[in-house]
């Protein structure tokens, strides 16, 4: 009985030391300095935005070294936590993480939960399917298509083709999985992070992106709803890294000519900032 | 088939990005197994042998509080007590903790009815004999029940505990990086060979789950060979 209680005691104390993070100030700005490490959540399977490398075994992309400029502006440590689509919100809202940088598309029904940054990033919604099978999205209305749960690209699908069926997966992978094993004609994701994923596959060559985008998305950063002072950080420092040329050399490093998904840059930061500001 | 596959990636499907980054891998989920075996153990004898011995409002608090715990899925615990605690109450548990604590909750609460049939399962002349002996109901339960029902409950004890082995993958749903959430990060990354991977990930398991009943077994007959 004494062995029983001691360990009940033991995780009693467990809880009651998990509380103590809570006792961080609320500016969470001043709580990143005073922590000295910026807890960020980034895609673990979607490169070139996050992706663990098969060397070093740490996650990396172009979203994680966003993240990294953001850590070394404020002289503090990078965390990263992995993600998927569906967890970002809850991660932003249950403070888990002080910021999201995953491939986070703005939008106003999100505004309404989390903050968003000024936009860094900038894509369409397109499609993968097997090569000559899909030419317009008039065919689309008749397709079973392939999504990632959670997205706006499930959700733009739902309000412009009604008449599609829709199947929701975990993450872009998986979909891919299931249009490779024939359980869906196409999938449907940002333009960019398609390119990835054909990119990295080894039968890439039966598949193809049709030609079109049924819409414009403006990526920003995920900021917890209300923490102005960290919102005005993240802003000025994505302003800065375009006005140095840093914004520019990331973008190289994952989608630059000499990358496996080279992609001419379409949007530069601090570009038609009123369409973030609603 | 392409074993490379699994040798490139074997350090990684073993402890994840240890040692310059955290635990995972296998050795996240043996040692996600091992706390919430030894946690779910723990809750289990207590409110076992508290559901032999309380009785009438207390009982039914107990009964209805297992009972919550034997009818909600692993997975919604494991996702409230990581996100819903932080938002209502206050507490930020991390990712490993959520599933030590939502695995022992429910682990637990499956155990006390295993320890509270065995407890039961004994003649109750041997408490009324016992008491005659002048030996109070704490000693009667420690030095007269506990001997002979702890390893007969030992093989349903060991099955919850493998079937916990298992649900540790659940941890997947907020991000802890045990076996089967990496697996799944090098098979979105290679793409082509979840045949392969997967495979090796059941092997793995496999050898978990029987290193972990064969350790359980030895363990149990060592403790029936002494006299009772």
């Amino acid at each position: 009985m004494r062995l029983a209680l001691t360990a009940i005691t033991l995780m009693m104390t467990l809880a009651v030391a998990a509380c103590g993070r809570n006792d961080a100030p609320q500016d969470r700005l001043a709580a990143i300095r005073q922590a000295g490490v910026l807890r960020v959540a980034t895609f673990d399977s979607n490169p070139p935005f996050g992706s663990v490398n098969p060397t070093t075994r740490k996650i990396e992309g172009l979203d994680v070294d966003y993240a990294q400029a953001l850590a070394d502006k404020l002289g503090v440590k990078l965390e990263i936590t992995p993600t998927n689509p569906a967890n970002r919100i809850p991660l932003l809202a249950s403070g888990k993480v002080d910021l999201v940088l995953a491939n986070f598309t703005i939008t106003e029904e999100r505004a309404k939960q989390v903050d968003f940054s000024i936009p860094y990033f900038a894509s369409g919604q397109q499609f993968i399917a097997k090569t000559g099978t899909l030419t317009s999205p008039d065919q689309l209305n008749g397709l079973r298509i392939g999504v990632d749960k959670g997205t706006v690209n499930e959700i733009n699908l739902r309000e412009k083709y009604p008449q599609a069926v829709l199947v929701a997966y975990d993450d872009t992978p998986f979909a891919f999985t299931a249009l490779r094993n024939g359980n869906v004609q196409a999938i449907s994701q940002d333009g960019p992070k398609l390119i990835g994923v054909l990119a990295n596959a080894p039968d890439a060559s039966g598949y193809e992106i049709p030609a079109f985008s049924i819409s414009q998305d403006l990526i920003g950063v995920g900021i917890p709803k209300g923490q102005a002072a960290l919102k005005t950080f993240v802003d000025t420092t994505l302003v800065e890294l375009e006005a140095s040329g840093q914004a520019q050399r990331i973008y190289d490093r994952w989608f630059g000519p000499d990358t496996r998904t080279p992609l001419a840059r379409s949007y530069r930061i601090g570009e038609s900032a009123a369409v973030a500001a609603h | 088939m392409n074993p490379s596959v699994i040798t490139d990636n074997l350090i990684y499907f073993l402890v994840g990005p240890w040692p310059q980054g955290p635990l995972g891998g296998a050795a996240l989920t043996v040692i996600l197994t091992v706390l919430s075996a030894a946690l779910s153990g723990v809750l289990g004898l207590v409110f076992g042998v508290l559901l032999s011995v309380l009785r009438g409002p207390w009982l039914a608090v107990l009964r209805l509080g297992l009972g919550l715990f034997r009818a909600i899925p692993v997975l919604m615990l494991i996702f409230w007590i990581y996100f819903l605690a932080p938002i209502a109450f206050g507490l930020d548990v991390p990712g490993v903790g959520s599933v030590v604590a939502a695995l022992s909750l429910i682990g637990g609460a499956y155990l006390a009815h295993t320890v509270h049939a065995g407890i039961e399962a004994l003649p109750r002349g041997q408490w009324a004999a016992a008491s005659a002996l002048g030996l109070s109901r704490r000693q009667t339960l420690w030095l007269v029940v506990a001997p002979q029902v702890l390893p007969r409950m030992a093989p349903s004890v060991v099955n919850q505990w493998i079937a916990l082995t298992k649900d540790t993958s659940l941890a997947y749903v907020i991000g802890v990086a045990e076996l089967s959430f990496v697996a799944t990060q090098v098979s979105n990354r290679v793409m082509v060979y979840p045949a392969e991977i997967y495979l090796f990930v059941a092997v793995l398991y496999f050898i978990l789950c029987a290193g972990f009943e064969l350790a359980a077994g030895r363990l149990a007959r060592r403790y029936r060979s002494l006299p009772a």
